[in-house]
């Protein structure tokens, strides 16, 4: 990269500030991924009934729920911020305006606040409606804050790819998920060692307590960097023809 | 001179695997606590899943190769790559269902079951529906360079995202699944034989899978001559169907 650091920050700045205005102006992303997740937590819950899951197994089986409404939400919303550039045909003049590696850093800057505000919104509502009581919620914080850094930058790539091809909705979703299943089943093992406490019986996992939850929250972090590092590499070839 | 040699190695492998597949049921023990005669199946089983994983680390290298690595005239990038790593995803999808039905049938006879989220079942059917993902993203972009440098992209990326899952899933769900041959205290423990008719298969799979993945490199590099030839040459309205049509210089 030829130009200065200080270009290149701005330039970033420049893309997440035309994403948040765009997205503003049409509330398309919000609407989405708000109503969204809203159904799906609704429909979750009234199939589960008033008392929420049995007891017993609810702290099992209700991270897997929450994450997949988490997915699903990305998956509805996330893609829209490539299509769209697609379909208005702005790639082009995007393409000349911006460093590709400082554009995809603005995209993912932009997936990554929608993200952490559809999570903002989803998580305490999960709780509450599913009379959860969280035993650690400083794992909790963090488990949503570095899975949807992975949702969100594994999103990002996937988006631009399928947005130069046909089928872009379906194939989002096809093309994500092989990519985001090591970050769901991640996510989901620390949310139930954060609903749960100590340990998640009968599953194996955090049987040495706070030791399991650390290995899994740094293998998390490590998907993230891996995922962001090949992201960075990968986008200037699927971008630029 | 050249095409000769090929003939008689493919004969060689042909008679390769036919030893193997005697091996397996004449020359083998049975193995001590599988039930009846099941243990035979390994000899095939393992060799797929070697040759599944072997087609899924050629294509991430073939598509790494291809985004960043050499060019050749005229393009940015070398289409040979993107040819190898699609035959290498078409073979690993190939191997991947082979080696996932021959497993199915073996779960059945030992563990009652056809399915049970072993972790090795969970990893082969990552690897297939990445590898179905993959083969319907090409299908989804019609320009050619466009769809080879997507794909590309996608395959690599899944290159890194696979070894999380070597992580993740043994630890959360329990294996039923045999050792791995070499295992863990770093030992080998097999009856000699079973082990030396196990090594046969696998290298005969081997061969196999590269064989068949430079047959399918060659099939599509042609396919891809006569697509070339037939926009350069093509006339203006596809007066002559017949001499135009892709399809039928290709087969």
């Amino acid at each position: 990269m030829s130009r200065p650091a200080s270009t290149w920050v701005r330039e970033a700045a420049a893309v997440f500030a035309k994403e948040w205005r765009s997205e503003i102006r049409t509330r398309y992303a919000l609407n989405t991924l708000a109503l969204f997740a809203v159904n799906t937590l609704v429909v979750v819950s009234a199939s589960l009934g008033p008392l929420g899951a049995a007891p017993g197994r609810s702290s099992e089986t209700l991270p897997v729920l929450l994450w997949l409404i988490l997915l699903f939400a990305a998956a509805a919303g996330l893609p829209r911020s490539f299509v769209h550039e697609e379909e208005t045909q702005t790639a082009t003049a995007l393409r000349l305006a911006a460093t590709p590696s400082a554009l995809f850093c603005g995209k993912l800057a932009y997936a990554l606040t929608l993200l952490a505000a559809l999570e903002a919104l989803v998580a305490p509502l999960f709780l509450a409606v599913m009379n959860l009581d969280v035993a650690r919620p400083g794992l909790l914080v963090a488990t949503l804050a570095a899975g949807g850094f992975g949702l969100a930058a594994g999103s990002t790539l996937v988006a631009a790819i399928i947005a130069q091809a046909r089928g872009k909705g379906t194939l989002f979703a096809v093309l994500s998920f092989p990519v985001l299943l090591p970050l769901l089943l991640l996510a989901v093992e620390l949310t139930r060692g954060a609903f749960a406490g100590g340990g998640a019986p009968g599953q194996g996992g955090f049987q040495g307590g706070l030791g399991g939850a650390g290995v899994a929250l740094i293998q998390l972090l490590l998907y993230d960097g891996a995922v962001t590092t090949a992201g960075l590499m990968l986008f200037p070839v699927v971008w630029n023809p | 001179m050249k095409k000769r040699t090929a003939v008689f190695a493919s004969w060689l492998l042909w008679l390769w695997l036919a030893a193997v597949i005697v091996g397996a049921f004449e020359y083998a023990p049975l193995a001590a606590k599988f039930i009846g005669q099941s243990s035979r199946i390994l000899f095939f089983h393992v060799p797929m899943a070697w040759a599944a994983f072997t087609a899924f680390i050629t294509a991430g290298v073939y598509s790494v190769r291809y985004l960043f690595g050499g060019r050749s005239q005229g393009s940015p990038r070398d289409p040979r790559h993107d040819r190898a790593a699609r035959a290498a995803i078409e073979l690993g999808l190939l191997f991947g269902v082979l080696a996932t039905v021959t497993g199915a049938v073996w779960s059945r006879i030992m563990w009652g079951a056809y399915w049970n989220w072993d972790p090795r079942q969970t990893s082969i059917v990552m690897a297939l529906i990445f590898n179905g993902a993959y083969l319907a993203l090409r299908d989804a972009v019609e320009d050619a360079e466009k769809r080879a440098r997507l794909a590309a992209a996608y395959a690599a990326l899944g290159l890194v995202v696979t070894p999380f899952f070597f992580f993740v899933v043994p630890r959360i769900t329990f294996s039923l699944h045999p050792e791995p041959v070499i295992n863990a205290r770093g030992r080998v423990e097999m009856d000699p034989r079973m082990l030396q008719v196990l090594l046969a298969s696998g290298a005969g799979f081997m061969a196999l899978f590269f064989w068949l993945h430079d047959l399918r490199k060659r099939v599509l590099a042609v396919a891809d001559r006569a697509l070339e030839a037939a926009a350069a040459g093509a006339p203006t309205h596809a007066a002559d169907p017949v001499s135009t049509s892709p399809r039928t210089v290709s087969q």
